[in-house]
């Protein structure tokens, strides 16, 4: 199977693959370029694809003023904030709606259903209204809350719940075991591969998420870092320099890029049922 | 008797645990997405000024579907067959394709009306006009639609095509293609900031490397983000490096069901490579494509970050796009409930493509 045409189309995918990569790799040798250099040219070394004259000052920069840090930690925040809400009312939901008999069952999935067809951009008005009567905004309660109650994570644990065969649960039935207990239990810890895609899914979009936080969060000691970068990266030639905004950019993307490199199969399987129902 | 008794027991602890382990997320889901939807219809009747509404909540005014025409519709406005003849003849053009497909059963119900539909619109919305002495109420909103449309028809055969022909080409299981699928991969994972701000000095004129590489060939750098002409490109081309990703990754899920036994069978009548691709992998992904399609259509229709970050809207409205506009309306101008009616309009749009989306689906199992 490996003939000489596949190293071939190797070669010649690696010239895309490498442009593809190109814009990433100028953001993070920026990074590490001195600032005074960078306002003259910003093509020292090979296009300036390769940072020397190197310094790692951006960095110390960054975490010795400015409010990157606590924007940071403010994304970490609302990120897993939001994820562990997702998780605990989606599997719970999920969990119902897969495998318990109960009235009014077909209407409820319905009405779930219906929701995958509201996009946040339809609704961001009346819930800035709603959270401002509640006196709500600038807090991480009200950057989390909107989207924890998201269809395609309870349609997500449902598909998995109900895949799961009758007899484990029978025998727990048979000893008299509570549903309760069985969804604590039994359920939950065979659940752990949709959880993970689930989280995954749901933290990817929370540390990503510009809109809701741009007219949620108006004191900048709630921004997200999402939101911080782009209040910064208007005016970066005359006010923080282009080295420490890049560097800004790469401390942005770092969590959400590890992720993805150690969870790579996660990662794709989370976008690819994020992508196809929702 | 016993256990009679142990079954119904049984029957009322499922409704019981059902109740308590739905509670937490009907609740948020209620009070998050069902009733703000109806809550953001209600607004979109009432004229809502942001600020006169935060200082005395009485400060508003029912008034019908007032803000609706203020948005979309002008004074003496006329419809004629001639209003712009290449977008209604396109409309046409599709409205008789989708019929003759669907008789000549190259087309399923559900995509023959689809397609249908929408060229009818195309045929139908661009008709209107202002006729002698008329305005539009809004002079912006239909060429923010129209801006909006524009993005999404650059974009989504854009992605599309490179998408397909990386996925047919990465589709094997070694590891070079597996570290070059993440290589094409990892922009998806970033942020709209980040993106913007990478992009946003790319296309540079001073400092960015498209300029710098221009001018090592001896050209003169184009004035992206400001030109008329090339606004909308460079943020086309951002969303396309942002977003192939997830298209190529749907596009290979779909590749893993197209039997190997079609390739062997195809090279045995001499269909390899690009043949290969046009007869046998294009066919069988017929329905991935179209999921895919009307997927993009979805999320690029509610493009707003990259217009709002790297034009403005800008040069001259040429890149303002309608959820950009919604928010400008509402969080500039405080105009509250006709940023709410063009929301209700989006959502409209975005209902219609969902549906298609899940009949799709549907047809698929």
């Amino acid at each position: 199977m490996l003939n000489r045409g596949y190293y071939w189309l190797v070669l010649a995918l690696s010239i895309p693959a490498f442009v593809w990569l190109v814009p990433t790799i100028w953001m993070v040798s920026l990074s590490f370029q001195p600032n005074d250099v960078l306002a003259r040219t910003t093509s020292s070394t090979a296009l300036g694809l390769v940072p020397i004259p190197f310094t790692a000052e951006n960095y110390a920069a960054l975490f010795t003023f400015g409010q990157t840090p606590l924007w940071f930690l403010n994304s970490v925040i609302v990120s897993l904030g939001m994820t562990l809400g997702v998780l605990l009312v989606s599997a719970t939901a999920g969990f119902a709606l897969a495998r318990l008999k109960f009235p009014l069952k077909t209407p409820l999935t319905v009405l779930i259903l219906i929701g995958l067809m509201v996009p946040e951009q339809a609704v961001f008005i009346p819930l800035y209204t709603m959270f401002a009567d509640f006196g709500w905004h600038n807090s991480y309660h009200a950057l989390m809350l909107p989207r924890i109650a998201v269809p395609i994570g309870v349609f997500l644990m449902m598909s998995f719940f109900k895949a799961i065969p009758d007899d484990i649960e029978e025998a727990a039935r048979l000893e008299g075991v509570g549903w309760l207990q069985i969804f604590w239990y039994v359920m939950l810890p065979l659940a752990r591969p949709a959880m993970m895609t689930l989280a995954i899914l749901t933290f990817l979009y929370a540390w990503n998420d510009y809109l809701w936080p741009l007219v949620s969060a108006q004191q900048r000691e709630y921004f997200t870092i999402t939101l911080g970068l782009a209040s910064i990266q208007s005016n970066f030639a005359q006010s923080e320099g282009l080295g420490r905004v890049m560097a800004s950019g790469v401390i942005a993307s770092l969590p959400v890029v590890i992720l993805f490199l150690i969870f790579q199969r996660y990662v794709v399987q989370a976008m690819t049922v994020g992508g196809s129902k929702g | 008797m016993a256990k009679e008794s142990r079954a119904s027991r049984r029957v009322f602890g499922q409704t019981q645990a059902a109740v308590v382990l739905l509670l937490p997320f009907m609740a948020v889901y209620v009070l998050f997405l069902i009733y703000p939807f109806f809550r953001g219809i209600w607004i979109s009747l009432h004229d809502w000024n942001l600020l006169a509404v935060a200082f005395n909540p009485d400060a508003k005014e029912f008034v019908g579907a007032s803000n609706y025409i203020k948005v979309m519709w002008g004074k003496n406005i006329t419809w004629s067959a001639w209003a712009s003849p290449t977008l209604q003849i396109l409309g046409a053009v599709g409205v008789v394709a989708s019929v003759v497909l669907h008789r000549g059963r190259r087309l399923s119900k559900a995509t023959a009306l689809a397609i249908g539909i929408g060229s009818a619109l195309f045929f139908l919305l661009p008709g209107f006009h202002p006729g002698e002495e008329g305005r539009w109420y809004d002079r912006r909103f239909w060429p923010t639609v129209g801006n909006t449309l524009l993005f999404v028809g650059f974009t989504v055969p854009g992605v599309t095509v490179s998408a397909l022909i990386l996925a047919a080409a990465l589709n094997r299981e070694t590891r070079a293609m597996s570290a070059l699928r993440t290589l094409f991969f990892l922009s998806q994972v970033l942020s709209v900031t980040v993106v913007t701000l990478i992009w946003q000095i790319m296309f540079s004129p001073r400092q960015g490397l498209i300029a710098n590489i221009t001018e090592l060939f001896g050209g003169s750098p184009i004035v992206w983000l400001t030109d008329e002409r090339f606004a909308m490109a460079a943020i086309v081309i951002t969303t396309i490096w942002w977003s192939l990703g997830i298209a190529m990754i749907l596009f290979l899920a779909g590749l893993q069901d197209v039997s190997t036994d079609l390739y062997e069978a195809g090279a045995l009548d001499n269909a390899t490579g690009m043949k290969a691709f046009w007869y046998i992998t294009l066919p069988n992904l017929k329905r991935t494509i179209t999921l895919v399609i009307v997927l993009q259509i979805i999320l690029h229709f509610q493009v707003f970050g990259q217009s709002h970050l790297m034009t403005n809207g800008g040069p001259n409205d040429t890149t303002q796009v309608l959820v950009r506009y919604i928010y400008q309306t509402g969080f500039r101008d405080s105009e509250l409930g006709r940023a709410a009616a063009m929301a209700v309009f989006l959502f409209l749009i975005m209902g219609a493509f969902s549906a298609l989306q899940f009949v799709l689906g549907r047809e698929e199992e």
